[in-house]
């Protein structure tokens, strides 16, 4: 497929300067570009989120919910420069959701369904930025502010964090299964169905973490195998996913009210590009 | 395999009727949207991420599961998979019928498909409540903690059956509708209920 075969018919040629001069060229000449744009924080976000969150403070993969209180004082030792630097750039760059939501409520307006779809999704994915980010950044920043606070404490915001990073379940629950209702309902063919059944697959790990509410060893503890690794697997692929295929919805978006345009391949752009010529040549 | 019609497409809501008509052929197709099998797909492959896990921490432990396993009742768990494979068996009867035309057959066939996973969804809450009665809860020890968790994950899955299954009733119940392609969609999400319970039933209740 040709991602340029739909917009190429739209655009004119963009110029091959410098990428200043060609950001500049599309954010006067390209219609999609506030989509563009969305699109993109949503890919920076998502590989800033990975970086910080695994690599930088290196709070996940979640550390045991069964150390006693002197071992998540160790904890907090070890990583104490990575949580304050990486939990401030975190708080830096929490806006980033808002084109990323905004994009993925435009995916849902652009469907044939009511606009209570992409308004609910909207008002769920926002609200699951404040226990599933916000809470858990501010408790574990708080918790390695002061290492000489009681361990006790510390150890209450080390559960207190956790809990609240496994208490965005039933919000991304919900959010799954509108997005997954929207595009069963949708006529616009905005996303192919198999990904509606994606998101009920996505919705259904999210009971899978409730366990972790009664257990704090073995694989239904927030760190087991169940309760987080295979449910990673599963976000990581459909977060995956749905980039590719925002993307792609927006290589297709022709600002109508129908269905969306299917891509063509360049073969069959360049058919159509000989049309017109065959015909008037008929013509003539 | 569905019928398709003779350009190639796969029926919709109206056509049915007439492609009931015409014999079967013999092409590429699945059954259903292609996307069920997809989800079908997405879901063999999560739940064989649980049966590793499951069988890895038996592994570590077998005297316990063993013990454990003698709990449960092998009757009450070949009683399911009977109901259950009497389900599949009705809604491939009803997809049948729905091919051939004969809606009122299939619609039958559909209730008695929901009437069937009612049956199990009792018998697996009587269970429930049966093991819980004799003292062993989700948190009793690591083989109830499985046991609870794949007989509930899984007993979700019948109850979004049942929307699957009304949705199928929808589709029969009017001549304007009827599309082949949504009932064959509903038996296939059916049929995987089905094929994940095997499985589970023969870890927790027939693997020693």
């Amino acid at each position: 497929m040709s991602a340029a075969a739909t917009e190429a018919g739209t655009l004119p040629d963009a110029p091959s300067g410098s990428l200043l001069h060609r950001i500049v060229w599309h954010w006067r000449h390209n219609p999609k570009w506030e989509l563009w744009f969305a699109w993109w924080m949503m890919v920076v976000f998502y590989n800033l989120y990975g970086v910080l969150f695994f690599m930088v403070t290196r709070v996940q993969p979640p550390p045991p919910a069964w150390l006693d209180a002197s071992s998540v004082v160790q904890w907090f030792d070890d990583r104490h420069q990575g949580l304050l630097v990486g939990f401030a750039i975190v708080f830096l760059i929490t806006g980033f959701i808002v084109p990323t939501n905004a994009l993925l409520a435009y995916s849902m307006r652009r469907m044939s369904v009511s606009r209570a779809f992409p308004y609910s999704y909207l008002v769920i994915y926002s609200m699951s930025a404040v226990p599933g980010m916000l809470l858990t950044c501010v408790a574990l920043t708080v918790g390695a502010m002061r290492p000489d606070r009681d361990p006790e404490l510390i150890h209450w915001l080390y559960d207190f964090a956790f809990m609240a990073f496994d208490g965005t379940m039933g919000v991304f629950l919900i959010g799954s299964l509108v997005w997954m209702l929207a595009i069963l309902l949708d006529e616009n063919r905005v996303f192919p169905k198999w990904f509606a059944y994606l998101n009920l697959c996505n919705a259904l790990t999210e009971v899978v973490v409730s366990p972790a509410w009664i257990f704090k060893r073995g694989v239904f503890a927030w760190d087991g195998a169940i309760t987080w690794w295979i449910d990673m697997v599963v976000f990581v692929i459909y977060t995956t996913v749905f980039i590719t295929l925002l993307r792609r919805m927006i290589v297709r978006e022709d600002f109508g009210t129908g269905p969306l345009p299917e891509l063509r391949t360049e073969e069959e752009a360049a058919e159509d590009a000989r049309k017109p010529s065959v015909s008037m040549g008929t013509a003539r | 395999m569905t019928n398709v019609a003779s350009d190639g497409s796969r029926p919709r809501g109206g056509d049915v009727q007439s492609l009931a008509d015409e014999p079967a052929e013999a092409t590429g197709y699945v059954p259903g949207q292609p996307d069920m099998w997809a989800f079908v797909l997405f879901e063999a492959f999560l739940f064989t991420g649980y049966f590793v896990v499951y069988m890895v921490c038996r592994i570590q432990n077998p005297e316990l599961y063993l013990q454990s396993q003698a709990q449960l009742d092998l009757r009450i768990g070949t009683f399911n998979t009977f109901v259950l494979l009497t389900s599949s068996w009705s809604v491939a009867r009803c997809v049948q019928s729905a091919r051939e035309g004969e809606f009122r057959s299939a619609l039958t066939n559909v209730f008695l498909t929901i009437l069937f996973g009612f049956v199990f969804l009792v018998s697996k809450l009587l269970e429930w409540a049966h093991e819980i009665g004799k003292g062993f809860g989700f948190s009793s020890n690591e083989f109830f903690s499985f046991y609870y968790f794949l007989t509930a994950i899984h007993f979700l899955h019948l109850l979004i059956g049942f929307i699957v299954l009304g949705v199928v009733v929808h589709q029969l119940w009017s001549p304007a509708r009827r599309s082949q392609e949504l009932v064959e969609t509903g038996a296939t999400y059916w049929h995987t209920i089905d094929f994940l319970w095997v499985i589970i039933f023969a870890l927790l209740y027939v693997m020693r």
